[in-house]
């Protein structure tokens, strides 16, 4: 018998084709900042914007002549929109060992699948991950640009119960890791408040029809409807049969049901919904330069997939300027010393498990064209 | 309860769009004996045929629709040449495995060209439906219901009655002395191959306004019709069209009245269940034996 | 022996490369690339190796590798996370599980055709993946499990990224060894014998459904262990790392290596775990890369990279010349005796309304040759798939040796000695000539058992019909005729009681005509009782001692050939038939 004694030539092979891949390059003058983004798989797109935004960041800090006379340099790698896509991109960024920080995914249990390796790493890493749990874990390293969806949650609460006044609520969900730790994020929020939903449905993403869903929100005799859905075409599904069956409740979501994507869907089924978006151009100063120099830039108007890969450069970029340096264990001090630092998504202060924003923004579906309702911003 | 008419009227258009894409499925069965696991994405296609011809170029709907299905039966011929023709003398199982990477290379090109932001394409007719007594007739269930009955009537007319229907028939039935009767085997396999293209294409037409067109949407539907078929009785037309339309039912049902979040589980623990009480399927034929 | 040295010479190349990797793996530049790299690719390795068993040897396509792989992971996640249970004894646990688990799904569809399987385990699939996502309160839900710990054995700490490593290519070194030691075993040619062949696999002792069945578990036991060594590796686990997409991952990195061996697993999965490295100036489009990778092997590649390297570059030597023992059925001696062996009394079956078979007897008597003959379409071939289990009788009792054997299924009848050929020759296309015959020499109820044994007499009956030469090739390289006498040989291997050849000279020509009846004539006299059906009157004439006449499936005649031969019905069926030939 031949081919066992090539099983061994076979591993051997394998692993000298894997193991010279990490070959670290001569370091020269810019520092550099590291991303891992999906440039493949079903988050491509998005992985395009994040870049996109992380280059307008470089760009603005580099034309104003850098950090301490350095040029700021990004360096991407490509998740493929997979766990273990990502935890190799990540590895690989930090074999090169000439990088100051990272900036991750947008994805929490990308995020999650990372988290070991980025404790070792001993690089400040940023993601935009809203996943509450994440910062939770004691990782010093980990640092949030987005508000997690704790907030979101006391947002859409506050807003629904305070202002909106509405008592009776139908909460409504994706079984996957977004919507049903949104839910159960307002879950905990409507509590103080002293409401208990009536209803809490969950269901699979894609969809074709949602009638025993829609039904079950008009025998419970909501008067309003919150979603957690990360996907268009099920808040168009929604919509529509929402309003077919004459469900009048009122309905506020999270991001999706405010997308471009969702209103080009749904059409009038949406006028007059609320969302919750952590980004809006119409929020501050900073989000209308963004907005404005993305849409020249990229041709398209830009959304949270971008708005915190911006912001995080910009903010690592003052963290080394209060540094005076590029150790990372100094520049995680600096980030940590960071108050009330305006980016695109709204002011920075990172508390110490590193969650840096408590904001959100409210906006109406108002016939057709989205309207900036308010800024909620908490301090805790 | 009240709840039950309107959810069964759901239940039938689903099970109607299942039937639609498992007819199209049964054909290539009883024709080729070829297992198709890119049907799903034979919908797929025909809905972005539609957003390219209706929605791209703004042809008027009723001629995008018959164009969509006529460049339908275009790609079905090219499909069984790149997928099937090279490998049929191989067996089943290279054929089923080539179907699978059609169907990963259909999505996937798509996903590439098109991105992951699902299209919007209008229904049959304009108005979104109406209410009889307390069940709301949305207008795309109804026409996809209607247009399902007609086209299983028009089916069963052709294959039963005309001499294209036979010699189909005849071709399933034994491709050799089909072959010898002087009937054209090839040209019958490639065109069960067109038709249960344009079929499938004809079905993700239709769910489009429901569904909004994505890169998902062949994927679940043609997963379900292929336990449509394996539940109604494997090859059997009949089967396939009940097949469909029970696993409609049940998973809205199921729904309602059991869980939301695992409703796409329903169709195939009903599949485990009864291949393992009635493998021959509810309308099959005992597992034909064969030496 | 051939294949126990090669057995020895898999274990001793198995402990070198254990050794090697392990010492590569300790000894390798530790850093977090490398090591995430090569882990992901060794524990898919160890996964896939599982689908080459169960499409490669078994030919059943499985679409829920992922599942598998998922259960076992979720079981040493879940092990030792939140039950607090030892590394080794979560991994044995998820191992189990999805072995046992992989044993109920292919009960409930194996006994059906291969698209059954591939449908249902797309459906377990995605019930896997919708329990994993929304049984939050078991299984953490979508948020999945994070901080798996890593085990110790004892004294020896693996929690180190290259030990951890190591322990995985160990692991990977031993299913490799053992995919390719079960592929030279019984089992393992059993399973490619199904894969072939599966009616020919049932005539030859081959419980068909259990041979799936077992793949099938051992294909989802081999996930489970893969899936668990995944969750250790990487410390973190979600639902949507098992999903239908990363099954098909799974079966494209087993198709692309080649499903032949372990070796194309390992192959195959490196180069996907890579290929998106490389493939990265395609953007969105990889997937669709992969899809059309999937289509372009099985047309161009079906053996797979590996395949096609083995093909290429590695030769089979022939069998040395050493003397083996002959037959020992040829040693026997037995005249015709008075017992009847084969006792057929009433035997009908009909397809529908075609009564192809319709009340039969038929009395075989221990030691003759019977030959069983008639027009076309007259039943002959039918009756023997009936007596052989191939096909259930409508009506009738058929008992061989005075047991009743009519319901029992076709490898039962062959493990109590009845053995049997195809009119349309059924081989097994992928094994080599003497693997073909070592199937037959390994039926159950032979007096010879164990490799070396079964090796030995199959051997033996390559001698008598004369193709010892050729033991070594693909059996598919032979021409129809030698073929032929692969099947025949097949058959002898097995010792049998009763010899059951469907038309042995059809489509030979005359001298090789000449040398089937020299063989038959060889065989007869030696106790071997054998039913033979041919449209050959001068080959029956010769070998004959009873004849029983069929047409339209009732017997127009039974008897010693002379007389049946006179018998009128007789002649006017075959003046029948030879008129209609002429028309």
């Amino acid at each position: 018998m031949h081919f066992t004694r090539r099983s061994a030539v076979g591993l051997g092979i394998a692993a000298l084709a894997t193991a010279p891949m990490g070959i670290a390059f001569a370091a020269d003058e810019g520092i550099k900042i590291g991303m891992t983004v999906p440039m493949t798989g079903p988050g491509a797109e998005i992985g395009h914007l994040q870049t996109e935004g992380a280059k307008i960041g470089i760009d603005k800090i580099n034309a104003a002549g850098g950090v301490l006379g350095k040029k700021l340099e990004l360096i991407v790698e490509d998740d493929q929109t997979t766990n273990p896509g990502i935890v190799l991109a990540f590895s690989r960024l930090v074999n090169r060992g000439d990088l100051v920080a990272i900036l991750s995914s947008l994805r929490s249990t990308q995020v999650n699948a990372i988290s070991g390796d980025a404790r070792k790493a001993g690089l400040p890493v940023f993601f935009g991950g809203t996943d509450p749990t994440l910062t939770n874990t004691g990782n010093p390293w980990f640092f949030r640009a987005r508000p997690n969806d704790v907030f979101s949650a006391k947002v859409i609460a506050d807003f629904g119960v305070n202002q909106l006044k509405k008592q009776k609520w139908a909460l409504l969900h994706s079984t996957d890791a977004f919507g049903t730790n949104g839910v159960k994020a307002l879950i905990e929020q409507l509590k103080p408040l002293g409401v208990t939903p009536v209803l809490v449905q969950g269901f699979n993403n894609g969809q074709a029809d949602l009638t025993p869903v829609v039904l079950a929100v008009r025998q419970s005799g909501a008067d309003i409807i919150a979603t957690y859905t990360p996907f268009e075409n099920d808040v168009g599904v929604l919509a529509r049969q929402l309003k077919q069956f004459g469900v009048q409740a009122t309905w506020i979501g999270s991001a999706s049901v405010a997308s471009t994507t969702a209103m080009q869907l749904a059409g009038p089924a949406l006028y007059g919904t609320y969302a919750v978006a952590d980004f809006n151009a119409e929020a501050n100063p900073q989000a209308k330069a963004y907005f404005a120099e993305f849409s020249k830039k990229v041709g398209r108007a830009p959304d949270y997939s971008s708005a915190w890969a911006y912001d995080s450069i910009l903010l690592i970029a003052e963290a080394i300027k209060q540094a005076g340096g590029t150790a990372p264990d100094k520049v995680r001090a600096a980030l940590l010393a960071i108050k009330d630092f305006q980016g695109a998504e709204g002011a920075y202060t990172f508390d110490q498990n590193g969650d840096g924003l408590r904001s959100y923004n409210v906006v109406k579906n108002d016939g057709g064209k989205i309207v900036f309702v308010r800024h909620i911003a908490f301090d805790k | 309860m009240s709840m039950l008419p309107q959810l069964l009227f759901t239940g039938v258009s689903i099970g109607s769009i299942y039937a639609l894409v498992a007819l199209g499925f049964v054909l290539l069965i009883r024709s080729a004996n070829i297992v198709n696991f890119a049907q799903g994405e034979f919908s797929m296609m025909g809905a972005y045929f539609m957003v390219i011809l209706f929605a791209g170029l703004g042809l008027p709907y009723a001629l995008a629709l018959v164009l969509a299905v006529v460049l339908m039966t275009v790609f079905g011929v090219a499909f069984a040449w790149i997928t099937y023709w090279p490998l049929r003398d191989r067996g089943q199982v290279p054929v089923i495995i080539s179907t699978i990477g059609a169907s990963i290379l259909l999505a996937n090109l798509i996903l590439a060209t098109y991105g992951p932001s699902p299209q919007v394409l209008p229904g049959l007719f304009d108005g979104t439906g109406f209410l009889v007594g307390n069940v709301f007739m949305d207008s795309q269930y109804l026409s996809i219901i209607v247009i399902t009955v007609v086209l299983v009537a028009l089916q069963y007319l052709v294959f039963e009655k005309t001499m294209v229907g036979k010699k189909l028939q005849a071709t399933s039935q034994d491709r050799e002395m089909a072959a010898l009767l002087g009937i054209p085997v090839v040209a019958m396999i490639f065109g069960t191959f067109a038709y249960s293209a344009a079929l499938g294409g004809l079905a993700g037409i239709l769910v489009a306004p429901i569904l909004y067109v994505s890169v998902g949407i062949g994927a679940m539907i043609g997963v379900k019709a292929f336990a449509a078929n394996i539940i109604g009785g494997f090859g059997s037309i009949p089967g396939a069209i009940c097949g469909g339309f029970i696993i409609g039912i049940v998973e809205t049902l199921g729904a309602a009245y059991i869980s939301v979040p695992y409703k796409d589980a329903f169709a195939f623990v009903m599949l485990i269940v009864v291949l393992l009480v009635r493998p021959q399927g509810l309308f099959g034929e005992r597992i034909a034996e064969k030496a | 022996m051939h294949t126990a040295s090669s057995r020895k010479n898999i274990l001793i190349a198995g402990g070198v490369a254990a050794l090697a990797v392990l010492g590569a793996a300790v000894v390798a530049p530790s850093d977090g690339y490398y090591l995430n790299i090569m882990m992901q690719a060794a524990t898919y390795t160890i996964a896939v190796a599982g689908l080459v068993i169960v499409l490669g040897y078994c030919g059943q396509i499985a679409l829920c590798q992922a599942a598998f792989l998922g259960i076992g992971a979720y079981c040493v996640a879940l092990g030792t996370v939140d039950y607090g249970l030892p590394f080794f004894v979560a991994l044995a646990i998820g191992v189990v599980v999805s072995g046992v688990t992989g044993i109920f799904l292919g009960f409930a569809t194996l006994r059906l055709g291969g698209h059954y399987l591939a449908m249902v385990t797309i459906g377990f699939q995605m019930i896997v993946t919708m329990v994993l996502t929304n049984w939050i309160g078991f299984t953490h839900g979508p948020d999945g499990i994070p901080g798996i710990p890593r085990p110790s054995l004892g004294l020896v700490d693996l929690k180190g990224g290259s030990v951890y490593l190591g322990l995985c290519l160990v692991v990977l070194v031993a299913v490799t060894v053992y995919a390719a030691l079960l592929k030279q075993s019984r089992l393992g040619r059993a399973m490619q014998a199904v894969r072939d062949n599966e009616i020919a696999a049932s005539t030859c002792g081959i419980n068909i459904f259990r041979t799936k069945t077992v793949a099938f578990g051992i294909c989802a036991a081999l996930g489970g262990l893969g899936g668990g060594l995944f969750a250790g590796a990487f410390s973190y686990i979600s639902p949507d790392q098992f999903t239908f997409n990363e099954a098909i991952v799974l079966l494209t990195m087993a198709l692309l290596g080649g499903v032949e061996s372990a070796i194309g697993a390992v192959i195959g999965t490196i180069l996907l775990v890579l290929l998106p490295e490389w493939l990265r100036f395609l953007r969105q489009a990889y997937l669709a890369v992969y899809g059309g990778a999937v289509i372009a092997i099985m047309i161009f590649m079906p053996r797979g990279v590996w395949g096609l390297v083995v093909g290429r570059f590695v030769k089979s030597r022939p069998l040395s010349d050493d003397a083996t023992a002959p037959l020992p059925l040829l040693a026997r001696t037995g005249e015709v005796s008075d017992t009847i062996v084969l006792d057929v009394t009433g035997l009908a079956k009909h397809f529908g309304g075609l009564k192809a078979v319709d009340g039969v007897d038929l009395a075989v008597r221990k030691g003759s040759v019977h030959a069983l003959i008639g027009p076309n379409g007259s039943g002959k071939t039918t009756m023997l798939n009936v007596i052989t289990g191939l096909y259930v009788a409508t009506a009738g009792r058929v008992r061989l040796g005075g047991r009743d054997i009519t319901e029992l299924p076709p490898h039962d009848r062959n493990r109590l000695g009845m053995c049997r050929t195809y009119q349309n020759i059924r081989v097994f296309r992928g094994l080599t000539v003497l693997e073909n015959v070592v199937i037959g020499a390994e039926r159950a109820g032979n007096d010879v058992s164990g490799t070396d044994a079964t090796v030995e007499r199959a051997i033996a009956a390559l001698d008598f019909v004369g193709l010892r030469q050729v033991a070594h090739l693909p059996v598919g390289d032979l021409p129809y005729g030698h073929q032929r006498y692969v099947e025949i040989a097949r058959a002898l291997a097995g010792s049998p009681e009763i010899l059951l050849l469907d038309e042995p000279a059809a489509g030979l020509n005359l001298t090789e005509k000449g040398e089937m009846a020299a063989l038959l004539k060889r065989l007869k006299g030696h106790g071997t009782t054998i039913v033979i059906i041919d449209h050959d009157m001068r080959l029956i004439e010769k070998v004959a001692d009873h004849i029983t006449v069929l047409n339209f499936g009732r017997r127009i005649a039974d008897g010693d050939p002379r007389s049946v031969f006179k018998h009128p019905e007789v002649v006017a069926a075959y003046l029948g038939e030879a008129r209609h030939e002429a028309a």
